[in-house]
């Protein structure tokens, strides 16, 4: 590779991207994550005794939370919730992605895909706050639904889990519409054609030719959204209620108000392996590869 | 079974441009028909209204007698190979094959033995469990063949499906294609730009141009009687020369040519004296002479081609800018044609077809 570079562009740029590219992983990724796994495996001391002799690798802050059944259970509700969250965007986008890339006109896709982009100029937190208002007790969800007489008293959506949900779709359906819109798009017409010449009804064509030409597209958004959900802070934090906690809001905790970095830090990373070994198996259970998603 | 295609009045306007005219046709059970005509001529349009993609805005289309106002694509009794085939990449051979009857909810044992006749019938059994990326060009298009056939249309809409084939194959699919319409007594609906493939199989011909039906004619009658100037030019190689009526006796018309001089050919149109015309005349039937007579001329050869069986030149004749496509069989006895020569060529005045030139398009 260094070859290929240095013969197009001279050795001493190739050098300098390479440089930049080593400095970007090691610095920046490798070595904060190393720094973090250090601490996640030793005790949180006062600053005295570090390096002292109680300063030993133990596994003990990664033990806390086997004994800690409520955040077993704040953990494993984040990983349905996420879940939940990752359906319910793929639902409301995949007939999005689909009218984006098969029956709108080039016009209409462009106004759509403007009409998707303007929210996010506005940033993160003003947005969730608008579903804070939207949805409150004397929101104007609320108001709309009693006036058209649809509920006879308000609805409270931010008690349980329902506003977190609701204002994660809405936070991060880019996410998914975009490889869901590339992989439909690259769909050659003729075959949804063919499919409807051959007698094939509109629910068949999409699950048998559609969704499996676009599976490799639903696989990317629905691991960039389930990572996503499972990582946010700010929409539970904003849009949830006491009962609705989110894990991310416990390793919060552990990091700014309990001051305790280690403990902090192994429970950040059980997150993660979790989430990268349940995203493993979804991908084994819906036979998609690596090379799949990189496509 | 009626597997008649009855297209009544059918007109296709998209906004303000009209891609098929009024249109009156009937398609016989059982019949291999064309439409010819070049690109962008609405033939692809009247097919997609047969199949129910697109809805005509005027008129109606009925098959086997029924009136498919009412019907959607998915429920019409035609079927439908693609251009591109549009094979299902991610499903194998037999999984394509049998995708139609999966969707009419066959049984998989009934299903399987469907697929296996079929195979057999376009000659590759051994296909059956492969994956299409692994099939040649030749073996995808008789697959596409199979699957269309699986659904037992009424009517088979062939896209131009030889397009992307090499010549040698295209010419095997040709006859393979008419072998199984003869064999399945399906009524074949056949879209091309390639006159040697609509003339070639079959029936009849119907020669489009600009949204417009040319004419409807057998082979045969199409390329010996053409009945407009377009379908003259377009169906065949054709010269075309330029004239004003000067004589007429019956059906015989006889043209001031200009540079060429009088030149006569028989008409079915009515002319009277000092109208504009055109004749035609075939590559093939300008033949060589000895001396000059009526309907000759003198002219120079420019180019020869070598074709094998036959010559193919285009010569100028004296004094003029016309230059003639002259076709000649390629006997030992060529002698002086070769270029630059001059050689006298005439041509008998019932080859030759003269049209109004006020029906040109």
């Amino acid at each position: 590779m260094f070859k290929q570079l240095s013969e197009r562009f001279g050795p001493w740029v190739s050098l300098g991207i390479f440089l930049l590219m080593f400095l970007w992983l090691v610095m920046l990724v490798i070595l904060p994550q190393i720094l973090m796994i250090d601490y996640s495996l030793r005790p949180n001391l006062p600053p005295s005794q570090i390096g002292g002799p109680d300063d030993q690798y133990t596994l003990k802050n990664y033990a806390t939370l086997a004994n800690n059944a409520i955040h077993q259970s704040i953990f494993f509700k984040t990983i349905w919730s996420s879940v939940l969250v990752t359906v319910c965007t793929l639902v409301v986008c995949y007939p999005l992605a689909y009218y984006l890339a098969k029956v709108a006109t080039p016009r209409q896709a462009a106004l759509c895909v403007l009409l998707l982009i303007i929210p996010f100029w506005i940033n993160e937190i003003l947005r969730t706050f608008s579903w804070f208002i939207i949805l409150s007790y004397r929101g104007p969800l609320n108001a709309l639904l009693l006036s058209l007489g649809f509920i006879d008293r308000p609805i409270r959506f931010l008690s349980g889990d329902g506003g977190v949900i609701v204002g994660m779709v809405y936070a991060y359906i880019l996410f998914m519409i975009f490889p869901l819109y590339n992989a439909i798009e690259s769909l050659d017409s003729n075959q949804i054609k063919a499919a409807r010449n051959l007698g094939s009804g509109w629910i068949r064509t999409h699950y048998r030719i559609i969704i499996p030409h676009a599976k490799p597209g639903i696989a990317t958004g629905c691991i960039m959204v389930f990572m996503l959900s499972a990582g946010s802070y700010a929409v539970p934090a904003l849009l949830g209620s006491p009962g609705s906690r989110w894990f991310t809001q416990i390793i919060y905790n552990w990091f700014f108000e309990g001051g305790d970095w280690n403990q902090g830090a192994a429970y950040a990373f059980i997150l993660l392996l979790l989430c990268i070994g349940f995203i493993v198996l979804m991908m084994r259970l819906f036979k998609v590869g690596l090379g799949d998603i990189a496509r | 079974m009626d597997s008649s295609v009855h297209l009544d009045n059918v007109m296709m306007r998209f906004d303000n441009f009209v891609a098929v005219q009024q249109t009156d046709l009937k398609i016989e059970s059982g019949e291999f028909f064309s439409f010819l005509g070049p690109s962008g001529c609405g033939k692809t349009t009247l097919l997609n209204i047969i199949s129910g993609f697109l809805d005509p805005t005027e008129g109606t289309v009925r098959i086997g007698g029924q009136d498919m106002r009412q019907v959607p694509a998915n429920k019409r009794p035609t079927s439908m190979i693609f251009q591109n085939l549009a094979l299902f990449p991610l499903m194998t051979v037999a999984e394509n094959i049998e995708f139609g009857l999966e969707v009419r909810g066959v049984r998989k044992a009934e299903r399987r033995k469907v697929s296996e006749r079929l195979l057999n019938l376009v000659a590759l059994p051994e296909c059956r469990d492969k994956r299409i990326s692994d099939l040649s060009g030749g073996q995808k298009q008789r697959i596409a063949i199979a699957r269309a056939l699986a659904v037992e249309p009424r009517v088979l809409l062939l896209d131009e499906p030889l397009s992307a084939l090499d010549l040698k194959l295209r010419q095997h699919m040709r006859t393979e294609l008419k072998d199984i319409q003869r064999k399945t007594g399906i009524t074949f609906i056949y879209i091309t730009h390639d006159q040697g493939e609509a003339l070639t199989m079959s029936d009849r011909v119907a020669v489009m141009s600009a949204g417009k039906l040319q004419q409807v004619a057998d082979p045969m009658t199409l390329y010996r009687t053409p009945a407009t100037p377009f379908a003259a030019s377009f169906v065949g190689e054709n010269n075309r020369i330029e004239g004003q009526v000067v004589a007429i006796d019956g059906t015989r018309v006889t043209l001031d040519c200009g540079d060429l001089g009088r030149l006569s050919g028989h008409t079915h149109d009515t002319f009277r004296l000092g109208d504009k015309a055109l004749l035609f005349i075939r590559p093939e039937l300008l033949t060589r002479r000895t001396s000059m007579s009526d309907n000759c001329f003198t002219a120079q050869i420019r180019e020869l081609n070598f074709e094998g069986a036959y010559l193919m030149m285009e010569a100028t004749p004296l004094k003029s800018q016309h230059r003639l496509r002259i076709q000649l069989l390629s006997d030992m006895n060529l002698g002086d044609v070769a270029p630059g020569n001059l050689i006298i060529f005439g041509f008998a005045a019932e080859d030759a077809m003269i049209m109004s030139g006020a029906r040109d398009v």
